[in-house]
């Protein structure tokens, strides 16, 4: 061969095995679909999803198969989401987070106004939605108003706390009421008395974020709001936003709750807690699916209301889980057959009966779980604690994850104590309202 | 005198594989730990009670095999194209005049200092457009293409062989093509033992672009392990598991490794690295 045919070649090698087909490319399947993800005629809904939160592959067959409908199933990934929209190929649903996320993807017109496939639904009847289902309207300026723009798969009043009986009664603290919340004083005092440090035993006496979504309700707790009026601004200087600062940064330093600077090992608090290293966990009604998988907790976990930060008692939702529906996508009355499906049909039975979070539908609730103490003291806690739910708007210029980002990068110089609180508030103001001026820009 | 300096030589080595192979143990005690143990205060060293069956509860929780046979397609797909077309490519850089070609060499080698985070959405658009999102075939392109690093690895060994053994093969009558195929490839196998190892490893290792360019139905275990041990009813990790899971998903590389180790080792030293 010459040096030319050389060069040649390796085109040509390169060209033919491409276009000839010298390897078959098609994607093995895990599932028992032998077809390779080609089923002829059946139409098609690509659903991105996170684990197997809308059920194991069996269920996922079984979902294909009431629908008539292909579902593929993609693990929730913000790059590649991004990715999809911006081919002009999105996915027919996704998941998102309703409480934070809903004014964000309305503002930015990349989800599908769904009042009319609501209003048509003999599954998915607004009156049977949970209030929670309101975090998912945006009127364009008010959260909570508006044309819905997504559904909560479940979701669960956050601020809750479960706490541990054993670990009270070790260290002779009375429990905390079924019925009369907490104030965040008491919250701290009683979770002081019962951290324990030491070589043998090192019990966490509370777990709280303190992310924007805690400063968030306990500001409005106090009457007052973290957001200017526009959403385009933060305001963590007011003196309700310095009260809540303070609160946090004395719990965070005396080491009574994991924190930035001092974080727990097992990153998040099932472990801590079923390791009876945890006495209370701020955490919602979903984390008794987890007391259910263990007899051990079950027996001592037990469930509050949302402590009380100022005069109004908010307990607010910073989740609500659900689907959205992409305004550019293909296939939207398929797409909608198989919303209703997950979100009021068999999958969102079998969600309320496991006790993972509360139904987002009113006629789901009586399937809630009631058979241990446990489940039968959380469901009369929770039941007495919904009338307490209202919407705390959030801002339609950024991300969660991208004003958390900031609090995360504030919050350690400031918990380790070389950081006062008046300059903590400005550091977050500053870092937060940059982030908010550039995705103000964005928004049309 | 000479004793003691070994001694202490040897001791600081131990030490120093003791840290570095720490986290793989540790990993290997939380896969054998029940889940009440994982977040015991003190630490529990050792498990109370060994858990073997977290082993197998671990290859029935998720389709373990049918995703290890997903990740061993697309590492061998893509390992044995790029070692091809790279020790092809390395050749040509290294044995042919071309016009140009020293500023094509270091196009190709600046393109090693480009994050792979900046090219990831055009490159989805593209697989996108051309229908290739779902399927095997951007490996199969990517293997095509060549690696940069296996590119420059081809050549710098290639480059230091003898000018006299391809003057021979072309008064024998052979041309660049056999000289390439019969001559230059066999005497490489160091390198391509490298190439072999350190392709398979990336794929295998990958997390992107599966998790990018592939379903849930159709991932990788790198995608699924990180992701699958999950309660379904909280979407909660669960830890022993998925510790369980990694072990297992690290042998085949482990494996490989040893099977090619004296190559790779040889390959390295002697491509022009030294």
């Amino acid at each position: 061969m010459t040096r030319r045919g050389f060069l040649t070649t390796s085109a040509g090698v390169a060209a033919a095995a491409t276009g000839g087909g010298l390897l078959s490319g098609c994607a093995g399947s895990v599932s028992s679909d032998k077809s390779g993800g080609k089923s002829g005629a059946k139409a098609a809904v690509t659903i991105m999803s996170n684990g197997t939160e809308l059920g194991e592959p069996a269920a996922i067959k079984a979902a294909e198969k009431a629908l008539g409908l292909k579902l593929t199933i993609l693990k929730y990934d913000l790059t590649r989401l991004t990715a999809m929209l911006t081919a002009g190929s999105p996915p027919d649903i996704v998941r998102g987070q309703g409480a934070v996320d809903a004014p964000y993807l309305a503002a930015h017109g990349v989800a599908q106004d769904l009042d009319d496939y609501f209003a048509k639904s003999s599954i998915l009847k607004v009156g049977d939605l949970d209030p929670i289902n309101d975090v998912w309207r945006y009127d364009g300026t008010t959260q909570g108003k508006g044309p819905r723009y997504g559904m909560a798969k479940d979701y669960s009043q956050d601020n809750m706390i479960w706490y541990n009986t054993g670990l009270f009664d070790q260290a002779g603290v009375e429990n905390p009421s079924d019925t009369v919340p907490m104030t965040y004083d008491e919250v701290f005092e009683k979770g002081k008395a019962l951290t324990r440090t030491g070589k043998k035993a090192k019990v966490y006496g509370l777990s709280f974020a303190g992310n924007t979504a805690n400063f968030l309700t306990m500001i409005a707790s106090q009457g007052g709001q973290l957001f200017t009026d526009d959403f385009s601004a933060v305001d963590f200087s007011s003196p309700e936003g310095i009260k809540a600062l303070t609160w946090y940064l004395k719990l965070a330093k005396a080491g009574i709750t994991p924190s930035i600077a001092n974080p727990d090992p097992n990153g998040w608090d099932w472990p801590t807690f079923q390791a009876n290293r945890m006495a209370m966990a701020t955490d919602g009604y979903w984390f008794g699916g987890m007391v259910a998988t263990d007899k051990k907790s079950a027996e001592t976990a037990r469930f509050a209301p949302a402590p009380q930060f100022g005069s109004t008692r908010v307990s607010s939702c910073s989740g609500a889980t659900g689907y959205w529906m992409p305004k550019a996508g293909k296939n939207k009355d398929a797409a909608w057959a198989a919303y209703e499906y997950f979100l009021g049909g068999a999958p969102a039975k079998a969600r309320a009966e496991s006790g993972g979070g509360l139904p987002a539908l009113k006629s789901l609730r009586p399937l809630l779980p009631q058979t241990e103490a446990y489940q039968k003291q959380a469901y009369a806690v929770q039941e007495r604690e919904l009338p307490h739910f209202s919407v705390i708007s959030f801002t339609p210029y950024a991300r969660l994850d991208a004003l958390d980002a900031v609090v995360n990068q504030v919050m350690p110089a400031a918990i380790k104590g070389d950081l006062a609180v008046g300059k903590l508030a400005d550091q977050l103001n500053s870092g937060i309202n940059k982030q908010l001026a550039n995705g103000k820009k964005l928004v049309k | 005198m000479i004793l003691a300096r070994r001694t202490s030589m040897y001791m600081i080595l131990i030490a120093l594989a003791t840290l570095f192979i720490s986290p793989f143990g540790w990993l290997v005690i939380t896969a054998l730990k029940n889940t009440s143990e994982l977040a015991a205060y003190p630490l529990h060293w050792t498990p109370d009670k060994w858990q073997w069956s977290n082993f197998s509860r671990a290859l029935t929780q998720i389709p373990y095999l049918a995703y290890a046979r997903n990740s061993l397609t697309i590492a061998v797909i893509y390992s044995v194209l790029v070692t091809l077309s790279s020790a092809w490519a390395g050749f040509g850089f290294a044995r042919l005049r071309a016009r140009g070609k020293g500023f094509l060499f270091g196009v190709l080698l600046s393109t090693m200092m480009m994050p792979a985070m900046i090219t990831l959405i055009p490159t989805y658009i593209i697989f996108a457009k051309t229908g290739m999102v779902d399927t095997y075939w951007p490996w199969v392109l990517w293997g095509l293409s060549g690696a940069p690093y296996l590119i420059f690895l081809f050549r710098q060994f290639f480059a230091n062989m003898p000018r006299e053994l391809e003057e021979a093969a072309i008064i024998d009558g052979c041309g660049y093509g056999r000289i390439f195929w019969r001559i230059f490839l066999p005497q490489s196998w160091p390198v391509l033992a490298t190439s072999l190892v350190l392709s398979f490893t990336w794929t295998w290792g990958d997390y992107i672009a599966p998790s990018l360019l592939l379903s849930a139905d159709h991932t990788t275990l790198a995608v699924a392990v990180a992701t699958e041990y999950v309660t379904p009813s909280t979407g909660a990790p669960i830890n022993n598991l998925l510790a369980a899971g990694a072990v297992m998903y690290i042998i085949p590389v482990l494996l490989l490794f040893l099977v090619l180790q004296k190559g790779f080792v040889t390959g390295s030293s002697t491509s022009g690295l030294k």
